[in-house]
């Protein structure tokens, strides 16, 4: 069980947490659209000559990653009503799960294929880690200005030691 | 287990078939099903683009609490997504079965326009009949 990255996106739709554990390709962004019959393999080279704007960076990675989260919550909400949101979606290589606070805190995680039900693991995260060590924090900000993250030292720390156990690093 | 409806979307996001079988999702306009497959056209591509790995396919599975969504995008571009209830089995093969119905009564017509909406009688038959005869 492979946990890629992880991800926390506040009401505003600001990336306030992001962390990668394994992140073993970049994808450079392709020139063309995105077509579909076109050859997916073409497009994405790791070594050689950039042929697009270069790899991806952290930034335009929240951005994507939140825009995909933020419409598949609208097409959710379209067919099955005001309060249902998506738990997770699986590719043909990773797996994203999502979960959402009542204070529309986000959470993001890209795992492999083999991990089941990590849903728990977030609500975990969330209550146990975030509420007590970012929340209860009298000195962290309610609310993150423009690139002021989530830097919280015991935060980290307390993620840290209650992810290592579950995934496999290699 | 029930299958509430399909999508057919083509290769350039137009959604060219329709269809609710059973109740349980919400009633939508039709200008919501177009905006709604546009989107998903979308999604479906970034969620390649953020892929960890190399060389991932876009969204296969989608789940939620009330309903499962399923997409599969064959080599010439189209999608056919399927919703369902979220503990149907064999999602897999029954849109294998709905693009070979697809493939035998729509390619194969020679009055079907290719990546026009899907109009003809003999695919929608044998779609509620097979729908129907699902366990």
């Amino acid at each position: 069980m492979t946990i890629y990255s992880f991800w926390i996106f506040d009401r505003h739709c600001n990336c306030i947490y992001h962390k990668d554990y394994k992140r073993p390709y970049r994808q450079l962004r392709p020139r063309s659209d995105f077509g579909p019959g076109t050859n997916d393999e073409k497009k994405q080279t790791s070594g050689g000559p950039p042929t697009g704007k270069g790899p991806l960076s952290v930034d335009d990675d929240a951005k994507l990653v939140f825009g995909v989260v933020f419409s598949l919550r609208n097409i959710v909400t379209k067919l099955a009503g005001e309060k249902e949101s998506f738990f997770v979606y699986r590719t043909s290589k990773y797996k994203l799960h999502f979960y959402e606070t009542q204070t529309n805190l986000r959470f993001v995680m890209i795992t492999d294929l083999k991990v089941d039900g990590i849903r728990p693991i977030l609500e975990q995260i969330h209550a146990g880690l975030y509420v007590e060590y970012v929340i209860k924090n009298p000195l962290s900000p309610v609310e993150h200005a423009n690139g002021v993250g989530v830097n919280n030292e015991l935060f980290n720390l307390g993620l840290d030691r209650f992810l290592r156990p579950l995934s496999i690093f290699e | 287990m029930v299958v509430y409806s399909l999508y057919i979307l083509n290769k350039a996001a137009g959604l060219i078939y329709q269809r609710d079988f059973n109740e349980g999702l919400k009633r939508l306009s039709s200008n919501d099903y177009l905006v709604l497959s546009g989107t998903f056209h979308a999604v479906y591509a970034i969620a390649s683009q953020i892929s960890p790995v190399p060389s991932s396919s876009g969204i296969e599975v989608l789940e939620t609490e009330t309903f499962r969504l399923q997409c599969f995008q064959t080599l010439t571009g189209t999608k056919f997504l399927l919703i369902s209830e979220p503990r149907q089995q064999n999602t897999d093969a029954i849109l294998r079965r709905i693009y070979e119905l697809y493939a035998d009564y729509v390619i194969k017509n020679p009055f079907y326009q290719i990546e026009m909406p899907v109009r003809c009688d003999l695919f929608d038959r044998h779609l509620a009949t097979f729908i129907k005869g699902i366990p």
